[in-house]
């Protein structure tokens, strides 16, 4: 038995280090590894069941095409590749290269992912896509205010006086984060809970906040007002650091009273958090994604930020904003958000014209060369986009589908072809984290089974078959050895960054700062915090300040009464591990939750078969009664796969966040109904 | 008595699960991780949560248990055929499939739900405290897979802090588990409250180990019908009818084989003779039934009379079963019991009015006493108040002797004795975790709806 130490390359806060055991050719055991502070009790979950992903029997190990008679049957990766090849040719001869689509998704991170874009580069620029689903809002409202995305290294939020988690639930996404806010607790640490849901996080605040879904930043400009109208504003701060105060102050009209109404929060209870956040000392901030992903979600963002401006809490230990640490990134010419939208006449010859989040309607846009086929890496854009209805549409539409993954997936179910995917233990690859401070390696323990190759190798035999003649430099030639030389070369230039000692464990990122902004430099046009962004004006066409601005709901209230979400879960990644058998039988089964009350006036039982719908879509599901859902919302977990009753994105309009191009998922409204029993 | 000896020679177990309820969130790791290191087709570890209605009012808590390996393990003294044993290195209470009937009375003595029953294997699968790890320098894997911190495998301190959990039981066993956390005595503030649900829903515990159980209804009848049948023999001087009593014994005998996971190892059952009472029921069934057979076919009246006194002694010994699994003594005196029925059957038969009125007074302020301290359903108490009426007008008859006591008002006796014997199994509830949180969450529930 041999035993490695790796990285999870999941899009996943916490970015685990963990030990991994190997016995002929075998995962068969994943153990903690205490060297990563972040993460020095182990993977959640989902980290555990690579024992199972990786030997499971549902994976595809040999390329698959479809036959006439519309079932898969295996090929061999030289019959793939020459079809593929045959036909990316024949589409950039006749139709022009972006006639064909490469889409990318999250489900692996690490530098070789750049291979792709090299052989894209090569081949002459597909079209792709810009934006994306997940967070782009709360990072642009980030570096509008800050000038940079990044925050205090994980482990400081011990050292808070009260931290304010708004809308974050790391109980099941980041549970390591857990350990910390436990340990701040030990220390006499006050904790808010801000959430629609009532998650496990918020059974272990001492007050839990459910407003208005979509009203979050009423609640934070009526605390910001209150902080000013009482005094409890750090002024020497605000002197000093930050820029646009005074506009600031005058914007601020949403009394406690007024907020009252927006948010169905008591003033009372507004009043006591503007106590709590004044007067406390440290406070962090631990703001989720879920509250982004609204029509308002940028400015809900920048609301929040303000009240960590204006009180101080930015520079120093215990406190902060942590949205996102991007201070891994440091491979990335130009960091997220925007590399999310880059600028086209600098990044010839990409061609992007689509929008991740209205992808099926600009698919079905596009001209001139009309779109033909796709290529899918990393994702799985059906279930995960929202108007899957559209997106379907689309697909249907093109005459080639190629898709690698490493299990069938309700896209892979559209390919024409399916390339098998490698999994994280089978290359080398060199990852960084949006929460912990370090750069990984995770490297190659186990061989790849059947006719797996990775991503790098089947770009390389692509150019070559194509003649695209991309040198070795870019596109390393097959081997491991060869990836592992390429990475070297990668990392060079970052006197920090050893391979050998990355090999040992995880390595803290180059030019780290612990505490954040702790040197008061900000990146920002006029080199202060910005409370007044004229980019965000210029930009997005948003209020230079932060404000409230209500839910642009594309449903009618009347008609579809019920708000509905699609947070995501401890049981899955986006789509990415529902489908195993260990995460199945220890998680509760995949389900439509509905708050009590609701199931009473709809005559719905636990378990009963459900219809729900709006204008968008309607999907059939399993319903759950949940006592941790309130009134007026419905909830379906983000990922669940067509065939477990998933497909929340069919629901879901395709509309772009007001700022970063991110998606606004959670705008949305349905009706849910009991089925017949015959349904 | 006969209660739960600690194992000779064993000294306290040092080290154990160390739970803090603080840091657990419910994210099943320590459940993921037992599965995928012993790949068991059950789940050996579970998380229980008190208020997992999530009433506003209350704490939610979880906690994180699968089997406590405790210094008295009363699973393991109770295991008829000797599968359980502590392992000698490591202290761990083991079960060794081999060995397992499948007949789930661990299940019914462990108060913590340890012992599951594997609808694959058909027996019993049970955290081993991963015992085999510990020679590599492995702790438990759900301790190691803890990725808040919550559980972990230690040193066990004099005194576990277990404010936060009124609704774990027995302690005397003494558990090798220590609760730490303190922070979720006092309940979230929920604002707005009126947004989530404020009342109980719940109407039942989820205590399932009840499946098949009619098996032992019949079984232990049969046997109370068959050593009255010989007692009243005795008394009248007669024999029972040879083929009709022996193919009783016969279908008691086979009728009890039908509730184990693994019939053919039934031969097992008395292995455990010196600390199993389960053991001592199926010895000295299997003596009854020889010694009464033998007696009753070759009519041999002083083998009737050992018989008699074997079939009274497993009355009292199929009682034991029973009362060694409920520690919540709440059956001690309960009518049902198969001695008081057998008493009151035979003095029914014999028209022993004395001893029959002395034991039906008795059998009836049993009855009542059930009625009122049990959580008595609609099903239950129409089911008392009907075995009630039985006792009741049948007795009368025999008493007042002016009506003629025939096969019919026997049988209706009868029944009334079996409908007392399925309250009994109605009643017996082993004390069990899952039973314990959902009383304690009314209890709670109710206070705070007073207050």
């Amino acid at each position: 038995m041999e035993e490695f130490v790796t990285a999870c390359p999941r899009n996943c806060y916490s970015t685990c280090s963990f030990r991994v055991q190997v016995e002929n050719g075998h995962i068969i055991r994943i153990l903690p590894y205490a060297g990563n502070r972040a993460t020095p009790e182990g993977p959640c979950i989902k980290g555990l069941s690579y024992v199972e992903r990786s030997n499971s029997e549902e994976r595809i190990i040999h390329p698959l095409l479809r036959a006439s008679t519309g079932d898969f049957k295996e090929i061999s990766f030289e019959e793939a590749t020459d079809i593929i090849s045959g036909k990316l040719n024949f589409y950039r001869r006749d139709f022009g290269p972006s006639s064909v689509m490469w889409y990318t998704g999250s489900g692996m991170s690490g530098l070789t992912n750049e291979t792709g874009s090299c052989f894209w580069r090569a081949f002459g620029g597909p079209t792709t896509t810009y934006g994306d689903l997940c967070w782009p809002a709360g990072l642009e409202a980030v570096r509008l205010t800050m000038g940079s995305v990044k925050h205090n290294v994980p482990w400081d939020i011990e050292n808070a006086n009260l931290l304010v988690i708004w809308g974050k639930n790391p109980a099941e996404t980041n549970i390591q984060e857990m350990a910390f806010i436990g340990k701040a607790r030990d220390k006499g640490c006050k904790v808010i809970v801000i959430d629609t849901l009532r998650t496990e996080t918020a059974e272990k605040s001492d007050v839990f906040i459910c407003p208005v879904i979509g009203t979050d930043a009423a609640l934070a400009l009526a605390i910001a007002r209150i902080l000013v109208d009482k005094g409890m504003t750090n002024d020497a701060f605000i002197d000093k650091y930050v820029y646009g105060y005074k506009e600031f102050k005058e914007s601020l009209t949403i009394t406690p009273e007024q907020a009252e109404v927006i948010t169905g929060i008591p003033r009372d209870t507004i009043t006591d958090m503007a106590y709590l956040i004044g007067k406390s000392g440290p406070v962090t901030f631990l703001p989720g994604y879920g509250l982004q992903r609204h029509s308002n979600g940028g400015q809900t963002i920048r609301s929040i930020l303000s009240l960590a401006v204006i009180t101080g809490n930015i520079g120093k230990t215990g406190a902060g904003f942590n949205y996102a640490n991007l201070q891994s990134y440091v491979f990335d010419d130009e960091k997220e958000p925007l590399s999310l939208y880059p600028d086209i006449e600098k990044d010839r010859p990409f061609r992007r014209i689509l929008s991740k989040a209205k992808l099926g309607a600009d698919m079905l846009r596009t001209k001139d060369p009309e779109l033909k086929a796709a290529y899918i890496e990393r994702g799985n854009p059906i279930l995960q986009s929202p108007d899957s209805l559209k997106v379907t549409e689309a697909f249907k539409k093109l005459d080639f589908i190629v898709v690698t993954d490493q299990f069938l997936t309700d896209t892979a179910r559209m390919a024409d072809i399916i390339l098998p995917a490698k999994n994280m233990f089978e290359q080398t690859d060199i990852i960084g984290s949006y929460w912990s401070p370090y750069i990984q390696l995770k490297p190659a323990i186990i061989e790849m089974p059947g006719e797996v190759k990775p991503e790098s190798e089947i770009y390389f035999q692509l150019s070559k078959k194509m003649g695209l003649g991309v040198t070795t430099d870019l596109l390393p030639e097959p081997g491991n050895e060869n990836i592992e030389k390429w990475l070297s070369k990668r990392i060079e230039g970052y006197s920090s960054l050893v391979f050998d000692d990355l090999r040992k464990g995880p390595v803290l990122a180059p030019g780290l700062q612990p505490i954040a902004w702790h040197d008061m430099v900000f990146e920002t046009p006029s080199g202060r915090i910005e409370l007044y962004s004229q980019e965000a004006k210029s930009k997005w066409d948003v209020s230079p300040m932060p404000g409230y601005v209500p839910l642009n709901e594309p449903c009618d209230k009347n008609k579809y009464p019920l708000v509905f979400l699609t947070p995501n879960k401890s049981s899955s990644i986006h789509s990415q591990f529902g489908n195993l058998r260990i995460i199945r039988e220890v998680t509760e089964e995949p389900a439509v939750e509905i708050s009590v009350k609701d199931a009473e006036m709809r005559d719905i039982q636990d378990g009963n078969i459900v219809r729900i719908f709006n204008d968008n879509g309607v999907i059939k599901c399993t319903v759950r009664i949940s006592s941790c859902v309130p009134t007026g919302s419905v909830i379906l977990h983000n990922g669940i796969w067509m065939a477990d009753g998933g497909g929340g994105n069919f629901l879901i309009k395709g509309v772009e966040t007001d700022m970063g191009y991110g998606s606004a998922f959670h705008d949305n409204r349905i009706e849910i109904e009991k089925l017949a029993a015959d349904g | 008595m006969i209660t739960g000896s600690k194992l000779k020679n064993w000294p306290p177990m040092d080290k154990g699960f160390l739970f803090d309820n603080d840091r657990c969130v419910d994210c099943k790791a320590c459940i993921a991780a037992c599965i995928l290191e012993n790949g068991w087709t059950v789940k050996p570890r579970t998380v229980f949560t008190f208020n997992n209605e999530r009433l506003t009012y209350l704490p939610v808590i979880n906690l994180s248990m699968a089997c406590n390996h405790c210094e008295i393990p009363v699973c393991l003294d109770g295991c008829p055929s000797g599968a359980i044993y502590r392992h000698p290195g490591t202290g761990a209470i083991v079960v060794d499939e081999a060995k397992c009937l499948g007949c789930k009375y661990c299940i019914w003595n462990c108060p913590y739900d340890a012992p599951k029953f594997d609808e694959n294997k058909r027996v019993i699968g049970k955290c081993h405290l991963c015992y085999n790890g510990f020679s590599e320098g492995r702790i438990p894997a759900c301790t190691s897979a803890c990725p808040t911190g919550a559980l972990s495998f230690g040193k066990l301190n004099d005194i576990p802090s277990i404010k936060s959990f009124p609704w774990l039981p027995d302690k005397k066993l003494k558990p090798s588990l220590m609760l730490t956390g303190h922070a979720q005595d006092k309940a979230t503030t929920v604002v707005p409250a009126d947004k989530f649900e404020p009342e109980l829903k719940k109407t039942t515990a989820t205590n399932n180990n009840r499946k098949g159980i009619w098996v032992l209804v019949l079984f232990t009848y049969l046997i109370t019908l068959s050593v009255s049948a010989v007692l009243k023999s005795l008394i009248d001087g007669t024999f029972p009818q040879p083929g009709l009593f022996c193919l009783s014994i016969i279908i008691a005998g086979l009728v009890s084989l039908l509730h184990l996971g693994r019939k053919i190892r039934a031969w097992r059952a008395p292995v455990n003779i010196r600390r199993s009472p389960l053991s001592r029921e199926i010895a000295a069934f299997i003596l009854y039934s020889v010694l009464s057979c033998v007696a009753v076919i070759l009519r041999m009246p002083g083998l009737l009379l050992v018989s008699s006194a074997a079939g009274l002694i497993l009355l009292i010994f199929i009682d034991a079963v029973y009362y060694f699994a409920d520690r919540s003594r709440k059956i001690i005196f309960h009518s049902g019991q198969t001695f008081l029925s057998a008493l009151i059957i035979i003095s029914f038969l014999t028209n022993n009015v004395l001893p029959f009125l002395f034991i039906a007074l008795l059998k009836l302020a049993s009855s009542f006493f059930s009625m009122t301290s049990l959580q008595e359903t609609m099903k239950n108490f129409s089911l008392r108040f009907m075995r009630f009426a039985i006792l009741l007008i049948t007795g009368v008859m025999l008493i007042s002797g002016r009506y003629e006591i025939n096969n019919i008002v026997i049988l209706v006796f009868l029944s009334g004795e079996l409908l007392d014997r399925i309250l009994f199994y109605i009643d017996f509830k082993p004390v069990n975790i899952n039973d314990l949180i959902y009383n304690n969450e009314i209890i709670f529930s109710n206070e705070k709806k007073r207050n």
